[in-house]
């Protein structure tokens, strides 16, 4: 693709196309503020939803391909979609920003029980341990190595992709999760992360569980615990993202010295038991 | 390049995405990063106009907002700049990490910085990155139907085993510390 190369009439084109985009952004903005701030009582649990939860279902809807008609297949036009993708990463370094003046004023706090900081890290292993059974148990094989090994983040798909290539069935596992993580991730947690608190956890162990190593689901999680308890903000944002700078640092090394060696261990150990069972049962 | 049935989107945490020179990646970074800061402006107007509760907007605001792009824009250019370093963990840190970063080391440094910024509305940050994010992720919707049921079922307990096990050490943890 050469975009140096493309005709007056085209560049113009694109030109306006882009304006579209960031109009249409700006709309999306304006209906989920408009739609606001939510909670939606299940049971005894409230189900808190931001508007940031709003923003992120429209953008994907109206993006639905079949109802790219007119204006809208302008607006999502390959061009534009794939700013949105490519320069994501700089429209979120404010968020990043105003993460760091979070942590600054609580840092001797965060410092004081780095330990603990230091241990939830290993809690990233229950991708591994809590997943890889229901994989296997669901009749998934070496795809269940590729979806279980994390988030399906970039260290584990730049991990996986290196060792098994992405064409392997390890490799479609870990795009699937990468996939469904980008897609549901933020909307995910951000519904999930005051099930817990109704569950009696500590605040604080929610915010630090936030920073799980994506920086939409970190913030989404504890937004979400902000707008359920909100005399905590402070605590909480600062929390949650010096969780996410430790996970950024060290997410790389728990993944290769951790979860990898623990989730051959499992999956060998499953082998070994359905082979055994297989050998014995009549099908 | 072979064919892939699920190809790569660039996102949010992939630091290659822009691995232009230095000079380029940072007139594209003081672009887009000057619409990020007006689209949180527009949102934190918005919320105003629509009665939500929310930090007011004064002349501290514009330099919070000044503050957010300078740090963005110190980020961009230490990353690049640490990519050439030998360690591989601070080479392939990624520069949304650099960005906090930087803003921690300022902020410690010049406690302005942490006021200036307080004036930022948090949440009027948040909603306009994650209607780009929605945008962006438009055409893989796709690809979802490619994506097996065990898979998806998988993930929701991949994603409740890192939380849950995350939560349940830090509260382990802070209960011991008390």
């Amino acid at each position: 693709m050469s975009t140096a190369a493309a005709p007056p009439a085209e560049a113009g084109r694109r030109r306006l196309d882009f304006v579209l985009l960031v109009a249409f952004a700006w709309a999306i903005v304006a209906v989920s503020e408009l739609i606001g701030f939510r909670t939606v009582p299940i049971g005894s649990i409230t189900i808190s939803i931001l508007p940031l939860v709003w923003a992120v279902i429209l953008g994907m809807v109206f993006g639905i391909p079949a109802w790219r008609k007119g204006i809208l297949k302008r607006i999502y036009s390959p061009a534009n979609v794939h700013f949105s993708g490519k320069y994501l990463i700089l429209i979120m370094l404010p968020l990043m920003a105003r993460y760091g003046a979070d942590v600054a004023p609580k840092l001797g706090e965060i410092l004081s029980i780095g330990w603990v900081f230091l241990l939830q890290e290993l809690g990233n292993l229950g991708t591994v341990l809590l997943g890889l059974p229901v994989a296997l148990a669901l009749g998934l094989k070496r795809a269940a190595i590729g979806s279980t090994l994390g988030l399906g983040r970039e260290g584990e798909l730049a991990y996986i992709s290196e060792k098994y290539g992405l064409q392997s069935d390890e490799g479609r596992g870990v795009l699937s999760i990468y996939l469904i993580g980008t897609l549901f991730g933020a909307i995910f947690f951000s519904a999930f992360a005051p099930v817990l608190l109704a569950f009696g956890f500590d605040v604080r162990a929610l915010a630090m569980a936030s920073g799980m190593g994506s920086a939409s689901m970190m913030t989404a999680a504890s937004s979400t615990l902000v707008a359920t308890v909100p005399d905590q903000a402070d605590t909480i944002r600062s929390f949650a993202a010096a969780s996410q700078l430790l996970s950024s640092f060290l997410g790389t090394y728990t993944m290769v010295f951790l979860a990898v060696p623990l989730q051959r261990a499992m999956y060998n150990a499953w082998q070994r038991l359905t082979t055994r069972r297989g050998q014995g049962a009549t099908r | 390049m072979s064919e892939q049935t699920l190809p790569l989107p660039a996102s949010e945490e992939d630091g290659r995405a822009f691995g232009g020179t230095l000079r380029r990646d940072l007139l594209v970074s003081a672009a887009v990063l000057l619409l990020s800061v007006a689209g949180i402006l527009f949102t934190q107007q918005l919320k105003m106009w629509f009665g939500a509760r929310v930090t007011p907007i004064t002349a501290m605001t514009f330099a919070g907002l000044a503050s957010l792009w300078l740090f963005s824009m110190a980020g961009v250019a230490i990353g690049h700049a640490m990519k050439r370093f030998p360690v591989k963990a601070i080479a392939e840190f990624p520069v949304l990490g650099w960005v906090s970063l930087t803003s921690l080391v300022a902020c410690l440094a010049v406690p302005g910085f942490v006021e200036a910024i307080a004036a930022v509305d948090f949440l009027s940050i948040t909603t306009p990155v994650l209607a780009f994010a929605g945008i962006s992720v438009a055409d893989r919707l796709v690809d979802l139907s490619k994506t097996s049921w065990r898979v998806a079922i998988t993930a929701v307990f991949v994603f409740v085993g890192t939380y849950v096990g995350s939560a349940l050490l830090a509260q382990f943890g802070l209960s011991v510390t008390g």
